[in-house]
């Protein structure tokens, strides 16, 4: 099988490898296997108070292919906003590395890890907010009267 | 060959089931192997002998399929009406994909410090770990049980697979690097 030179250009030199702290209550973790295959995938975002993705990091253990596709997503998302990387499908990543029908599903798994790192975070707020909340009684009241 | 229909068992004669004694397998597939050999059909039509190529080559795939736990179970399964591969199959569960990130991860710091101890010692372990989920899947499969409820399993142990292929490349690597000095 041969990859495409974007394939081989993001395999031999991945953008964004690495890790964010993942108890830094702005970071996002995700975290995806292929059962099919036994790839595994971390794709992590850090962001900023405005909502924009200002850091993306990734750890992938799998072929060419599923590197690829993840070094493209944390390039693809940084700097977006978390609604526009959620918008990311993996038929963009297919058709950017001109993936072949075999190697689909590494573009499936970063999509899912892009989701997976979004949800995250989200939770993560929700978590803080709903703390934040419970710990100033009177400012809830405010928003109430109001 | 990965056509649907094909079924490894059959053709090297074997019941359908993931338990096998690889040894009696392999002593099987060496014999059908012989008794195949082109030498055998010189004397006969080209009908004939393209059937024994043919008919030899079945043999060999059968072969290569079963020795193989994944592999095996993959056929299984196929040959049960449960179908395996990427859309098929469940989503593993996070707290195992976290063991596993974490396995690599370590995997990969053992083989940039160039600590071979440090790799085989995680290498027993996954092994190990290999061999459990090898034996509950062989008796899930053998239960009669709903076999996609064994799913699961089978991806566990791709999981493992690829962290072994890993470890051998490491070994080479580090073969090599001996060879060199």
């Amino acid at each position: 099988m041969s990859y495409s030179d974007k394939v081989i250009d993001h395999a031999e030199n991945p953008r964004n490898v690495g890790t964010l702290d993942k108890d830094d209550p702005q970071v996002g973790t995700g975290l995806v296997g292929a059962p099919a295959c036994g790839d595994v995938m971390r794709l992590q975002i850090k962001v900023d108070e405005s909502g924009r993705i200002e850091d993306a990091r990734f750890k992938t253990f799998g072929c060419g292919s599923a590197i690829a596709s993840s070094s493209l997503a944390t390039e693809w998302i940084k700097g977006k906003t978390v609604e526009e990387a959620e918008a990311i499908k993996n038929v963009d990543i297919v058709n950017e590395l001109n993936l072949p029908p075999v190697k689909i599903h590494c573009s499936v798994l970063a999509e899912d890890a892009i989701k997976s790192a979004i949800a995250d975070y989200r939770a993560k707020r929700d978590a803080k907010r709903a703390a934040e909340a419970a710990a100033k009684p009177e400012a809830v009241a405010t928003t109430d009267a109001r | 060959m990965t056509m649907s229909g094909f079924d490894p068992f059959a053709q090297l004669g074997l019941e359908r089931r993931f338990d096998l004694d690889l040894e009696v397998v392999e002593r099987t597939h060496r014999e059908l192997s012989r008794a195949l050999h082109p030498d055998k059909f010189s004397g006969g039509t080209p009908a004939e002998r393209r059937a024994a190529i043919e008919r030899a080559s079945a043999v060999n795939e059968a072969w290569r399929t079963v020795r193989d736990p994944v592999s095996r179970a993959e056929a299984l399964f196929r040959l049960a009406g449960v179908p395996v591969g990427e859309v098929n199959e469940p989503k593993t569960a996070p707290a195992f994909l976290m063991e596993i990130m974490e396995m690599r991860e370590e995997l990969a710091e053992a083989r940039g410090a160039r600590d071979l101890a440090r790799v085989e010692k995680l290498a027993a372990g996954v092994r190990a770990r290999e061999a459990r989920v090898t034996a509950s899947l062989a008796s899930a499969l053998a239960s009669g049980a709903e076999p996609a409820a064994a799913l699961p399993m089978l991806g566990e142990l791709r999981f493992y697979k690829r962290f072994l292929e890993e470890v051998s490349a490491i070994e080479d690597e580090a073969m090599e690097h001996d060879g060199a000095v």
